[in-house]
């Protein structure tokens, strides 16, 4: 983090490599939009740059902080969404199982997709930190700022819910 | 930490299968239980197939032209800003001194982030480049 605040381009192309992805996903799953998504992924990274100079190491987590850097600038445009309701809003599957069971990889992510985007952005926030970042559960109540308890809550109501919307595809196991 | 059948299933209803993401606190006692009895097998089974259909979404990956406006806004090497003050001390027009500052930067540091900022400066100001590089007079 230092080195690429340093402007070493060898330290710049080792962080874009480990975090954009990962940033990337993140807002991806939250807004249900690429573009989107994109946007703020390059924001949050605008944020890594300006911050990278200054960091410290051990004052916090660098992944915790991106994570809280991007969740913020997620719920800015989540809260934009619902004071103006977009024109066009994002393409998302329907959440209805289908009867076909041909469907390919990307009718399958589109199919999850919407059924991540039709929970509670607090359920969805949930599932996505733990499920699909991989965070602790430590960590991600934190992040949320709620007690593990409450977290454990949201991810179980989360995954019900899921269930229930994928429910043809959760039981082909 | 003694582990139950109503915890290791409230366990994995909101964690799923994947003992990796089981609280670390309570990991060995769930794993031990789910060696230990049977019943958790179906369990986990449940719990493993929702998890299959969740990772049926693909990550995103970032475009080429993501990765690119990043680099291109990532802090510039020390060589690099004494290239760019020097380039702009001079006195040296904008549009000359971007270009000048892309064959710099190539020779002195072989390296795209750097040159695909400097490319970006042939088309601003010198203030728009410091806001986007972080580049300004005062910085490092």
């Amino acid at each position: 983090m230092l080195r690429a605040g340093q402007g070493d381009p060898a330290a710049v192309r080792a962080l874009v490599g480990r975090k954009l992805g990962r940033v990337l996903s993140l807002a991806q799953r939250m807004l249900g939009d690429l573009a989107e998504a994109e946007d703020v992924a390059q924001d949050a990274m605008l944020r890594v740059w300006k911050q990278a100079p200054n960091w410290r190491p051990g004052a916090a987590r660098f992944d915790t902080w991106l994570h809280r850097v991007t969740l913020n600038l997620c719920y800015d445009r989540l809260r934009k969404r619902r004071e103006r309701p977009m024109a066009e809003p994002p393409e998302l599957a329907d959440p209805a199982p289908g009867a076909d069971r041909g469907l390919i990889a990307r009718d399958l992510g589109r199919r999850v997709d919407g059924a991540l985007q039709a929970l509670p952005e607090r359920q969805r926030e949930a599932i996505v930190l733990c499920h699909y970042q991989e965070l602790g559960n430590i960590e991600a109540a934190a992040l949320m700022n709620v007690s593990v308890e409450a977290l454990e809550s949201l991810l179980a109501r989360g995954r019900r819910a899921l269930r229930a919307a994928l429910f043809d595809l959760a039981a082909e196991a | 930490m003694r582990m139950t059948a109503e915890r290791f299933e409230a366990l994995t209803a909101a964690f799923g299968a994947d003992p990796s993401h089981w609280p670390a606190a309570e990991r060995d006692a769930a794993w031990a239980f789910a060696t230990a009895h049977d019943e958790a097998s179906d369990v986990v089974q449940r719990a493993a197939a929702l998890d299959r259909a969740l990772d049926a979404a693909p990550r995103p990956a970032p475009s080429p032209m993501l990765l690119a406006r990043v680099t291109a806004a990532a802090p510039l090497a020390r060589s690099a800003r004494r290239a760019w003050r020097w380039l702009t001390g001079a006195g040296i027009g904008v549009g000359l001194a971007a270009a000048c500052a892309a064959g710099v930067a190539v020779g002195a540091l072989y390296s795209p982030a750097v040159t695909a900022a400097f490319s970006a400066a042939a088309q601003t100001s010198d203030d728009a480049v410091a806001e986007v590089t972080g580049l300004t007079d005062d910085a490092g």
